[in-house]
């Protein structure tokens, strides 16, 4: 399988003096959903920020779709679609129009983008909503449309970070099933979240950061050994990921 | 301290507080030319205003003048409570004890618009001695004391309503009254206009008795207190670059039209945002009222062929520079946005995209108010001050992209 992004030896924070991330590696293939899992704090929304580019490395390297985003900004950006933590929308454009600019600037061609449309609108429940303004939905309302506007560009990376907050069980689920269907079709995954069960229930691997480092990473029996569990039948991703977090405390 | 004490005294440090915020963006624009431009503008309009009272014209619409000057100024009551979100959390269990919180804020901004309606009043008082005026001053200046508490009490019990429809309709309702009552005592004797006036009270008060109220509406409060805040940094905005906060929209249908001719495509990413920015940000809502009394003032003075129609094409000058102004303030929504770095755009073609959103609005703002004086003008022959007008517009509009585009940089080098 290609290996759609890439981060070698990645080193970063707000300041050079003090590094946040310590020589992060790790990838994420085609076809591959990746759960990136930390307790608050441990660097994995600072991880999504330098793959997106909005902080510059200290040291190391990031590669999405095989180019960095300084040899090939307009290449690297269009490589992936990001859902954000907190829901940010534009107040002024209505659900309709949010997926009106995604296409635009994603160049999604114009009839794909109506069919894309009318699909995401029902299948997450916002067809009575499309002509509301962002600054009248809901929370759940409004991370919807940071998923919708992620599956409508179809690029070959998706960063998604805490998607679940604020969905109801319906969007939960639309967007687990969507994701499944990206998966199937070659596209690549990473998902930070908190809801360890359902991370586990869904990705394929698994990355555990904890104080800015990566303490353990690859399929669930490869994360219970790091935990020094088990590798079959010895507990649930949970129960591995308390132990790897809880190391050192005494 | 007691519990009321602390509450007041939160409201003092508040209000100490937004004074401090403000008073640097005051001194900014205190040294841009806005006070020589609102001096002159205050110069002109005096010079206007005892050219009028001295020959008052006879047809004059003396009543009616008399109710639109005094309804805008005695029905307009805002409210600054410095009330934030998260007094939700953390005044909203001392609800019991926010009466003298909410006085404070009432009587802090009941002063100064009980002020403001006193000097229309004072303003007013000449022209209408100039009239039939059935009564005298002093019953005219209590009626409009009264008509001024009873609308403070009045717009206090909307803020309370718990539907908005409910509030719109009573805020019509109250401004059509008040309207009607100010006619009555400016055409009928004393007597019978406070003999309407309780009535009209009366059956007010009456009707203020069925909606559904909350007992102090703290999410109309913390609304008001924002947009207020709002409105401040947006006249700041003007001048310095301010803190961007949350900017209110409007569906503005009547101009939102005008996306679906976008065409769909890359390379009108940002065109598209822009362009639903400035139809639906407060900047699109600022412009329209600017151009709506640009366009009346302009006529107005092309019509009378003022200055052999150099007066028309001074204001057309004015208005064209204030709507660029306020165009200009644009750059700045979204400059934040974490989109602008994820889309897979080149900052240039953003930067290209918003120069020609903003040229296209300046355009359209500029050929709007020059044919509200061109009609006029061209009917009576007046033709170099149009093509003067039309030639400074043109050659502004020419220079400006490059002018906007270095802002850009430098608010980029900024970042």
């Amino acid at each position: 399988m290609d290996s759609i992004l890439q981060v070698n030896g990645l080193t970063g924070g707000y300041s050079p003096r003090r590094p946040v991330l310590h020589d992060l590696s790790f990838e994420v293939k085609a076809g591959e959903m990746v759960g990136l899992i930390g307790l608050n704090g441990a660097g994995k929304s600072t991880t999504i920020k330098h793959i997106l580019g909005l902080m510059k490395p200290h040291e190391g390297v990031v590669l999405v779709d095989g180019t960095t985003l300084e040899s090939d900004t307009e290449k690297y950006r269009s490589a992936f679609a990001y859902v954000p933590e907190t829901p940010v929308l534009f107040d002024e454009l209505t659900v309709e129009e949010h997926l009106q600019l995604t296409g635009m600037a994603y160049s999604v061609k114009e009839d794909a983008y109506t069919e894309r449309r009318e699909e995401l609108l029902e299948e997450f429940q916002m067809l009575p909503k499309r002509k509301a303004f962002a600054s009248h939905l809901s929370k759940g309302m409004k991370q919807k449309v940071m998923i919708m506007n992620a599956l409508l560009a179809e690029p070959p990376l998706y960063i998604i970070d805490e998607p679940f907050l604020g969905l109801d069980p319906l969007g939960i689920r639309s967007l687990l099933e969507r994701l499944v269907e990206v998966k199937g079709k070659g596209g690549a995954i990473l998902m930070s979240s908190h809801i360890l069960s359902t991370v586990e229930a869904y990705c394929d691997r698994f990355i555990v950061m904890h104080h800015g480092k990566i303490v353990a990473q690859g399929t669930l029996e490869e994360v219970r050994q790091a935990a020094g569990m088990e590798a079959r039948g010895g507990g649930s991703l949970e129960d591995a990921f308390y132990k790897l977090v809880s190391r050192g405390k005494g | 301290m007691g519990a009321k004490q602390a509450l007041e005294a939160i409201w003092a440090k508040r209000a100490k507080a937004f004074r401090k915020e403000t008073l640097p963006y005051f001194r900014y624009m205190g040294q841009s030319g806005f006070p020589a431009f609102m001096s002159l503008l205050f110069i002109s309009s005096a010079i206007g205003y005892f050219s009028l009272i001295r020959n008052l014209p006879e047809q004059f619409p003396v009543t009616a003048a008399g109710v639109i000057s005094l309804t805008l100024a005695i029905c307009w009551c805002p409210l600054r409570t410095w009330l934030e979100p998260g007094d939700t959390v953390f005044l909203m269990p001392r609800e019991s004890d926010m009466g003298g919180y909410i006085r404070r804020s009432l009587r802090h901004t009941s002063i100064g618009c009980a002020i403001l309606a006193g000097i229309v009043l004072l303003l007013y008082l000449p022209i209408y001695r100039q009239g039939a005026a059935p009564n005298g001053a002093w019953p005219l200046t209590l009626a409009a004391a009264g008509l001024k508490a009873g609308n403070v009490w009045g717009a206090w019990r909307e803020r309370r309503m718990a539907w908005p429809g409910m509030r719109l309709s009573m805020r019509v309702l109250r401004w059509a009254l008040t309207a009607l009552v100010l006619s009555v005592w400016l055409t009928n004797a004393a007597w019978q206009a406070a003999l309407f006036t309780v009535i009209s009270c009366l059956l007010f008060m009456l009707l203020h008795r069925l909606p559904v109220r909350h007992r102090l509406p703290w999410e109309r409060l913390i609304f008001e207190e924002a947009r207020t805040r709002k409105r401040y940094y947006v006249f700041f905005g003007m001048f310095i670059d301010v803190p961007t906060l949350p900017s209110r929209t409007a569906r503005r249908s009547y101009a939102a039209w005008l996306l679906r001719f976008i065409p769909y495509a890359g390379r009108n990413t940002f065109v598209y945002l822009y362009a639903a920015a400035l139809v639906r940000t407060e900047i699109g809502g600022i412009v329209v009222r600017l151009l709506a009394l640009g366009c009346l003032v302009t006529y107005w003075l092309a019509d009378a062929a003022s200055l052999a129609g150099w007066g028309a094409m001074l204001v057309f000058v004015l208005f064209t520079g204030v709507a660029a102004v306020q165009l200009g303030s644009l750059r700045h929504v979204h400059r934040y946005s974490v989109w602008k770095h994820v889309y897979p755009l080149p900052e240039k073609q953003r930067v290209d995209q918003y120069a020609l959103v903003d040229r296209l609005a300046l355009l359209v703002c500029s050929l709007l108010l020059w044919l509200s004086a061109a009609i006029p003008l061209a009917v009576a022959g007046l033709y170099v001050p149009l093509a003067a007008g039309a030639a400074c517009a043109l050659a502004y509009i020419a220079i400006r992209p490059s002018r906007m585009r270095r802002k850009l940089q430098q608010d980029a080098e900024e970042e």
